[in-house]
């Protein structure tokens, strides 16, 4: 396999990858509340490493404690954090895979507010809520906008001083760059809204203080999307970005000196088509209650996930849309369409797993490289798996979205029962495994495993 | 702090601190909102339901003889939606389609049945379509009953004369089908629905959902329940059939109007049918007994009451249509006989006609000039009033049929209206009619029993003892209707049987004992009356 295309490196101007399987950033509730890293983060990210991607992208890793989409992910709000984040980086690294850390602000899209932030609303943009859980927001001033450049600034410094390899900007699925570049969400009339140049000043701001505080070699990519499809879930919202405005989005980050784009598309999160797949009412209906006080929506969502007879109309609303585009490689036509606007490397992402389709992708100049979040969960050794021949795992991953849906309430893992043949027990105890080793491992105990579950 | 508190106190005491997030405020604001919205389009589909359910819109005829024709009085059922009243026929579009839901039961149709349809009309003469209850209904109006056809021959035109006696419709019949096709076991929504969509309606589901839900068995209930009240009069052996031209006026307004238990009436009240009058020259006719037992002086009453036959009642009906009937039937002039007529022959059974017939009956000088002339003609004879049953010895089934109690019943409808009637009278005899258009009042006498006026000339015994009605070809010979066929082009004719109850074509003798040259010179005289 030495000319499989899937393992060659993959060269940026400041990083270079092993291979052209990144780890999709994928988050999990297992940090303290107060945004400081955990062992079983350290866990969690090491696995991967050690499944043989050849370069992770964090968690959503918020720049600020007002930007975080749930609580208890690990932060990167304060120079306190570094210690922990060079922890995950050292772990990562002892299996020769990089760590990228996104930069995160979630705006108004804050599915679990927290606490300390329920009382009052997100920031964003504008003051329209989302469309989806109805999450309240308020424009924000632009000395706030200033505010939020220097935490991404600041945010980019920690990282590097952390001793990570790079740095990307969530600027897809309805986070706050999002918030700014769609002209579905972005109503504002000064220097930010508009003409798409305007629009794209926030996240040209962020790029341009990103590379005053940690120059141009430290490897700064930027995840975006293709287009917005913002009308995917109700068709009397707007259309939002085109596919043309996304092209010239990236072409304008490339002449900023980004080093790498990560495309992706919708500009909200879940959306019908990100992530790619299905999306389990019986989960919405055991997990989504946590989100119900959240939006002025959410309860109406609530009821049609709980109430049996309304489901098929949510779901209908939910797939109309989809049939329009494959589950795996969801954006893959886009990307393809951005790939050839610019000359920095691009990665895809939305529902990659089958190796002969990402070998094809490559291969054909559709895309550098490939971020998997899912799949990577059902399987942390994928990349072995491909790299022996094979083009999927034996338990491959169904992209049922039941990972996705658990993550409001539970740990991160694979939920899909089918794959524990039934095994409910089973099911259980790997998604625990994020635990093992614990940060304080029982003297006597040999591998620390300490979850019991079942007879 | 954007968050706003309420602190609550119960006797004093602080029990709660209601505090609420941006979140609870927005809800609590757009579920104002949905309130709002829910009620206004609550209120939106209450007012179109009401607006649909309440408006009344007859199909309306400037023409007066258009509307004398199909013009409605009210018969349609009405009220309101929970509590229809009135009305005899189903809904417009089950109405059209019901003799293809029993196609069996009338394979030539309505038309089979003496109801005449003119050019491309949807609806036969007599047959009314107003929109009420949210759907177009059908009732009957005065043509129904007051509209006649003859023929020259068997092949001939047939001419329409509106105020003539519908000799040729079997409203029995009719009746029989109606009710018979509606408790038919294929009366069912699925079908009536399909029948109907076949027939051209153009039904939304709206209209489907309260046609198989609402409106066919409601159909079908009033329905059983007409059937039940008519049963003793429309199916019992003992009870003579009206027959072609024919209907028993008041056994079913009892039955129907007062809900009298008609089987508990004498079986002598019930076999009361009476031969439709001629409805036309009704000006001059105020003031006279009117009805063939002459029960009533006031033209307006007549007039009300007979529409009660037709279905109307006193919730539904339309008085100011109806008052375009009334107005329009005074100064309707009675049709001339469209065949020769032997004027000397005519001349010689004038001065017989005089000697014989005007102190009872008037003469030719009634149909002429004003209303106040034809009146002055009658001036000081027996017209209009009634002659004794013993004197007339006609037929007294007919008289016998309107009682005491059933008058006393009639004054009590529409109470404390200037419409509650007060000139009914229980009479002893039959009136005596001005006998304009005579020759297109055949059959003769009040229950038809004597098929033309040459047959009415000679003694009972031999007058036919019995014959068909319901043929609409002209006996210009014996003046009256060609008697002696059973059925034309598939129509069947009814057999009058004289020697069953309230069909008897005794008495009347006046003329019976001149010579047969005397006979045919008065009956060519009659032709010019």
């Amino acid at each position: 396999m030495a000319e499989d295309v899937i393992f060659q490196p993959l060269q940026f101007r400041h990083l270079t990858v092993k291979n052209r399987i990144f780890r999709s950033s994928i988050s999990g509730r297992w940090d303290n509340y107060n945004g400081s890293g955990t062992q079983a983060r350290i866990n969690w990210e090491e696995s991967f490493a050690r499944g043989g991607c050849g370069a992770i992208i964090s968690s959503f890793v918020p720049v600020h404690l007002k930007g975080r989409i749930l609580p208890s992910y690990a932060m990167i709000d304060n120079d306190d954090k570094i210690p922990f984040w060079r922890a995950v980086g050292e772990a990562v690294h002892k299996h020769d895979c990089k760590f990228i850390m996104q930069l995160s602000h979630g705006g108004r899209q804050r599915d679990v507010p927290g606490v300390e932030n329920f009382m009052e609303k997100g920031m964003s943009s504008t003051d329209s809520p989302d469309t989806f859980h109805g999450l309240l927001c308020r424009a924000m001033s632009k000395q706030e906008i200033q505010g939020v450049v220097e935490c991404f600034a600041q945010g980019a410094r920690r990282a590097r001083e952390a001793g990570l390899d790079g740095v990307e900007l969530h600027a897809s699925h309805g986070y706050l760059f999002t918030q700014f570049l769609s002209s579905a969400i972005n109503d504002r009339t000064d220097e930010y809204g508009g003409p798409l140049e305007n629009r794209f000043r926030f996240l040209q701001e962020v790029i341009r203080a990103i590379r005053r505080e940690v120059g141009t070699d430290f490897h700064l990519q930027v995840k975006m999307n293709a287009m917005d499809e913002n009308n995917a879930l109700y068709p009397w919202e707007k259309k939002g970005n085109t596919l043309e405005e996304g092209i010239q989005i990236c072409k304008w980050c490339e002449e900023e000196g980004v080093d790498g784009l990560h495309i992706s598309m919708g500009s909200t999160f879940p959306h019908p088509m990100v992530p790619p797949g299905g999306f389990p009412p019986d989960e919405l209906n055991w997990w989504y209650g946590g989100m119900v006080s959240s939006g002025s929506r959410a309860f109406l969502n609530y009821c049609f996930f709980h109430f049996k007879l309304l489901r098929p109309i949510f779901l209908w609303l939910w797939n109309r849309r989809k049939k329009a585009y494959p589950i795996e490689g969801v954006s893959a036509e886009a990307c393809r369409e951005i790939k050839k606007n610019v000359s920095i490397p691009v990665l895809n992402t939305g529902g990659y797993q089958d190796g002969a389709l990402i070998r094809k992708y490559i291969s054909e100049g559709w895309m550098d490289g490939v971020a998997i979040a899912r799949p990577l969960i059902a399987n942390r050794d994928l990349p072995h798996v491909l790299a022996s021949g094979r083009d999927l795992p034996d338990r491959p991953c169904t992209f049922c979205n039941r990972c996705l849906v658990n993550a409001i309430a539970n740990p991160l893992g694979c939920y899909e029962l089918r794959r524990y043949d039934g095994d409910h027990d089973a099911m259980i105890r790997e998604v625990m495994k994020v635990y093992d080793p614990p940060h304080f491992p029982a003297e006597s105990a040999k591998s620390g495993h300490t979850f019991a579950v079942g007879a | 702090m954007e968050a706003d508190s309420r602190t609550r106190y119960r006797g004093g005491v602080l029990v709660d601190v209601i505090r609420t997030t941006p979140v609870d405020r927005e809800v609590r604001h757009y579920r104002r909102w949905l309130l709002f919205a829910v009620l206004a389009i609550l209120a939106l589909v209450i007012g179109i339901f009401l607006v649909r359910f309440n408006k009344d819109r007859p199909v309306s005829y400037s023409d007066p003889e258009q509307h004398y024709k199909y013009g409605s009085v009210g018969s349609e059922p009405g009220g309101s939606l929970v509590d229809a009243v009135g009305g005899v026929l189903p809904p417009y579009w089950i109405f059209v389609a019901l003799p293809k839901i029993c196609p069996e039961k009338l394979p030539g149709g309505y038309e089979s049945l003496g109801l005449i349809y003119e050019g491309d009309a949807d609806l036969p003469i007599g047959v009314s379509r107003r929109y009420r209850l949210g759907f177009d209904q059908v009732g009957l109006n005065c043509a129904s009953c007051h509209t006649g056809t003859y023929r020259a021959a068997a092949g001939g035109e047939r001419t329409v004369v509106p105020g003539m006696p519908s000799h040729q419709l079997d409203l029995q019949g009719f009746f029989d089908f109606v009710l018979g096709c509606t408790l038919d076991e294929r009366f069912t929504a699925d079908r009536v629905v399909a029948e109907i969509e076949r027939a051209g309606g153009d039904l939304n589901a709206l209209d489907r959902f309260i046609y198989a839900n609402q409106l066919v068995p409601r159909t079908r209930e009033a329905t059983l329940m007409l059937a039940n009240r008519l049963k003793p009069i429309l199916d019992n052996p003992r009870v003579t059939r009206w027959g072609h031209g024919r209907v028993d006026t008041f056994n079913p307004y009892k039955a129907i109007q007062f809900n009298w238990n008609l089987a508990q009436l004498p079986e002598s009240e019930l076999s009361g049918a009476s031969d439709f009058p001629a409805l036309w020259w009704q000006g001059p006719r105020e003031g006279m007994q009117l009805h063939w037992d002459g029960n009533n002086t006031s033209l307006q009453e007549r007039n009300l009451s007979a529409s009660l036959g037709a279905g109307v009642t006193p919730v539904t009906v339309d008085h100011a249509n109806l008052q375009r009937v009334a107005d329009w039937i005074k100064e309707l002039p009675p049709p001339k006989y469209p065949f020769p007529i032997d004027a000397a022959k005519a001349q010689r059974g004038a001065a017989i006609y005089a000697s014989q017939c005007t102190a009872c009956h008037g003469d030719h000088r009634f149909r002429e000039g004003t209303a106040e002339q034809a009146r002055a003609s009658v001036q000081g004879t027996r017209v209009g009033t009634v002659q004794p049953i013993q004197s007339v010895g006609t037929d007294r089934q007919r008289l016998d049929s309107y009682t005491y109690a059933f008058a006393s019943n009639q004054y009590t409808l529409y109470p404390d209206t200037p419409y509650q009637f007060k000139n009914f009278r229980k009479t002893n005899g039959y009136a005596n009619q001005p006998l304009d258009g005579l020759w297109a009042r055949a059959p003769y006498l009040h229950n038809g029993s004597v098929p033309t006026l040459r047959d009415l000339l000679e003694p009972p015994e031999r007058r036919p003892a019995a014959f068909y009605r319901g043929y609409d070809v002209y006996d210009q010979q014996k003046v009256g209707f060609v008697s002696n066929v059973s059925a034309e082009g598939g129509r069947r004719f009814s057999r009058y049987d004289t020697r069953l109850p309230g069909n008897h074509n005794s008495g009347h003798l006046w003329g019976t004992q001149l010579s047969d040259d005397e006979k045919d010179a008065l009956v060519e005289y009659m032709k010019t009356l």
